[in-house]
């Protein structure tokens, strides 16, 4: 069968469910990526700047100190080396490539963390694209760094401060602005979420991930582990492997100060299916349907919402989602930096300390890491609650 | 047999009469369930033929700024589906016009059968979800179908000729053109195609075209009924509510007033 389907979904979940001014924008995307898509120029020119701005490959590190720990083998793919510190980069090479195909000039994205912000911005700087981004006004309190580097590399940065003022009014405000300059503006949507083609879209930007480990590891690992918020960076990782059924894959979410005090943001382990920025999907919401607010001390995986085919690999138990909570994985973040001298971000940290929920498990296997970013913009957040919680300091 | 759609029946009459239509919108609980109840009746005392009534949602995204904080002032209480059932039938009994419900998908998506069933009781007659284009319509139509409740759909400035050919064979009660490439909200000039556009869904279909996004005062209200059959104004009414806030009589008086002299313009 083939994910997703030529109206966009994956099962039930994914489609376009969006307003009619956006419909007509984002079928013509659609056809326009339909044609490109397997343009033997287009791959080119994508893998050009893959190779010479983004720096990949990335490195399949074999981490020793952590195998040595859990008694495997853990290789860590280090996106955390990817120009910008991030898988992010992956696909605002692709999509901007794409958006200058079309002849837009105006670049619109969402940002949490601020790591897809820094990376649109990155691109609209490379190929001479005007740039705004949309961040909740929490999260630019939490991440001034990232606004920093976005207003350094020319973006525009908009503080938004509906709702809860985090990645979700972002993506709100974006598609609001979208609908408003929807003849001139590319909106780059920076996961694996949104109305169709955006899911597929992004898929095939970072798949990268997962085909250059394929190539690295020279047979196939026993598990794959990825953190997952929208689910770029797992997405990326998992999707070459889909076809091996005997390669296990674990969705690590963000399970905050615990799933069942319901400050988390777990859209699988503690959401329902629902309809949100433009796709069906497992959502955080009320019994009434409206959305709930999500919590992670990861600013990257603090959103109500997943990637659609994440929700559909969640219902077929192809993709094991479990998740780990704040706690865990500013642990699991100490760890990594004593032990391998890594310092990740705090999104990957999750995917780091689901290993100790699978210690049993991963004896004598080999297991595939994706260390999506780097923790340099985590240093505030981490001092911060190292020093309000100093029994969990290593 | 099903009766005829009070929509219809509305259109019909304002054919015969040569008049349009006059569609207002409010949120249901802004800035509290009784006011906006009292809010509904005011309007439709003056001169509403359609009511169109908002189901606040946590994130709005096809809405402006107005509309945005209408809801969130709405959301301060819990109101459910249910709560919007109630006020309804509790508006009907006041006064049997079509009402309209404007939602976004998923407050009505995790309701499943439960929503047309309790639409169908509280005697909804159309309803709007802004973020379900035909294509994914498939399991709402299914579910209203057999209870004599419209969908209503919209066309954008974006909405090229065959899509909104195909738009319109779905089309029923009337078709909500939205007059700018926007979000709501209320905006002083509109947009010279408006008048060309209703014409190309006219020259398509024979269903009555709503404009809406945008209206703001008499002047456009009346110089685009003179080619739409109904003009939907919410951002500038509720603007009142916002204006006013703790002055709820001057909030009910400024709207009679306003409500009043749009119908008397069209």
């Amino acid at each position: 069968m083939q994910l997703p389907d030529n109206n966009g979904h994956f099962g039930e979940y994914g489609g376009r469910y969006i307003s009619e001014t956006l419909m007509p924008a984002v079928i013509e995307l659609e056809q326009f990526y339909k044609k490109i898509r397997n343009d033997k120029e287009f791959i080119k020119e994508f893998n050009y700047y893959l190779k010479n701005y983004v720096g990949r490959p990335s490195p399949l590190y074999f981490a020793k100190r952590l195998s040595d720990i859990y008694k495997s083998d853990i290789f860590l793919k280090r996106e955390d080396l990817n120009h910008t510190g991030a898988h992010k980069i992956n696909n605002t090479i692709g999509q901007a490539l794409l958006a200058v195909k079309m002849g837009k000039r105006r670049i619109i994205a969402e940002t949490g963390a601020g790591q897809h912000g820094v990376a649109t911005a990155t691109v609209c700087a490379l190929f001479n694209l005007e740039c705004e981004v949309f961040m909740g006004k929490k999260d630019v309190e939490r991440q001034k760094q990232n606004v920093f580097r976005m207003e350094l590399l020319g973006a525009k940065v908009n503080p938004v401060e509906s709702g809860s003022q985090t990645l979700k009014d972002a993506m709100n405000e974006a598609l609001r602005d979208w609908i408003t300059n929807i003849k001139t503006t590319y909106y780059m949507i920076g996961t694996v979420a949104g109305p169709h083609p955006y899911p597929l879209i992004v898929r095939d930007f970072q798949s990268v991930i997962g085909k250059e480990v394929l190539k690295q590891l020279k047979k196939l690992p026993d598990i794959l582990i990825a953190c997952v918020g929208g689910g770029s960076n797992a997405i990326g990782l998992f999707y070459p492997f889909f076809k091996y059924p005997q390669v296990k894959m674990y969705g690590v979410e963000a399970g905050g100060c615990g799933i069942e005090t319901g400050m988390h943001a777990a859209s699988i382990s503690g959401g329902a299916p629902g309809v949100l920025h433009g796709n069906k999907t497992y959502l955080l919401q009320d019994e009434f349907g409206r959305i709930a607010d999500a919590h992670s001390i990861a600013a990257g995986l603090d959103y109500p919402g997943i990637g659609p085919e994440h929700s559909y690999f969640a219902d077929k138990k192809r993709i094991i989602f479990a998740s780990v909570t704040d706690d865990e994985a500013v642990w699991a973040f100490q760890k990594l930096c004593r032990l391998e001298g890594i310092i990740p971000a705090l999104e990957s940290s999750h995917a780091v300390a689901y290993l100790e929920k699978i210690k049993k498990e991963i004896k004598g296997k080999t297991v595939v890491i994706n260390l999506s970013g780097r923790g340099d913009k985590d240093m505030h957040t981490i001092s911060e609650y190292l020093s309000s919680n100093t029994n969990k300091k290593l | 047999m099903s009766k005829e759609n009070k929509i219809d029946t509305v259109f019909n009459r304002l054919k015969t009469e040569n008049k349009t239509a006059f569609i207002p919108f409010i949120s249901i609980g802004d800035p509290d369930i009784d006011t906006s109840l009292e809010i509904a009746k005011t309007l439709i005392k003056n001169g509403a033929d359609i009511i169109e009534l908002g189901f606040p949602f946590s994130d709005p995204m096809a809405d402006g700024k107005v509309i945005q904080k209408s809801y969130e002032r709405a959301l301060k209480r819990k109101i459910s589906m249910e709560d919007a059932f109630s006020f309804i039938k509790k508006l009907k009994a006041y006064r049997d016009i079509p009402v309209i419900l404007f939602t976004y998908y998923n407050p009505v998506f995790v309701l499943g059968e439960k929503f047309a069933e309790g639409a169908k009781n509280a005697g909804i007659d159309g309803i709007l979800v802004v973020d379900l284009p035909p294509e994914e319509s498939a399991e709402l139509t299914r579910s209203i179908q057999d209870k004599n409740i419209y969908q209503i759909y919209l066309i954008a400035p974006t909405t090229g000729n065959e899509r909104m050919k195909r738009i319109l064979s779905y089309a029923k009660g009337f078709v909500y053109y939205v007059s700018v490439t926007g979000v709501t909200g209320a905006r002083k000039g509109l947009p010279e195609t408006i008048k060309s556009k209703v014409k190309e869904i006219k020259e398509i279909s024979s269903i009555p075209v709503g404009v809406g996004f945008g209206i703001s005062s008499k002047e456009q209200a009346r110089d685009i009924g003179k080619c739409a059959d109904a003009v939907i104004i919410g951002s500038k009414i509720i603007q009142f509510i916002e204006d006013d806030i703790n002055d709820k009589p001057a909030i009910i008086r400024r709207i009679a007033e306003f409500s009043f002299d749009i119908k008397s313009n069209l």
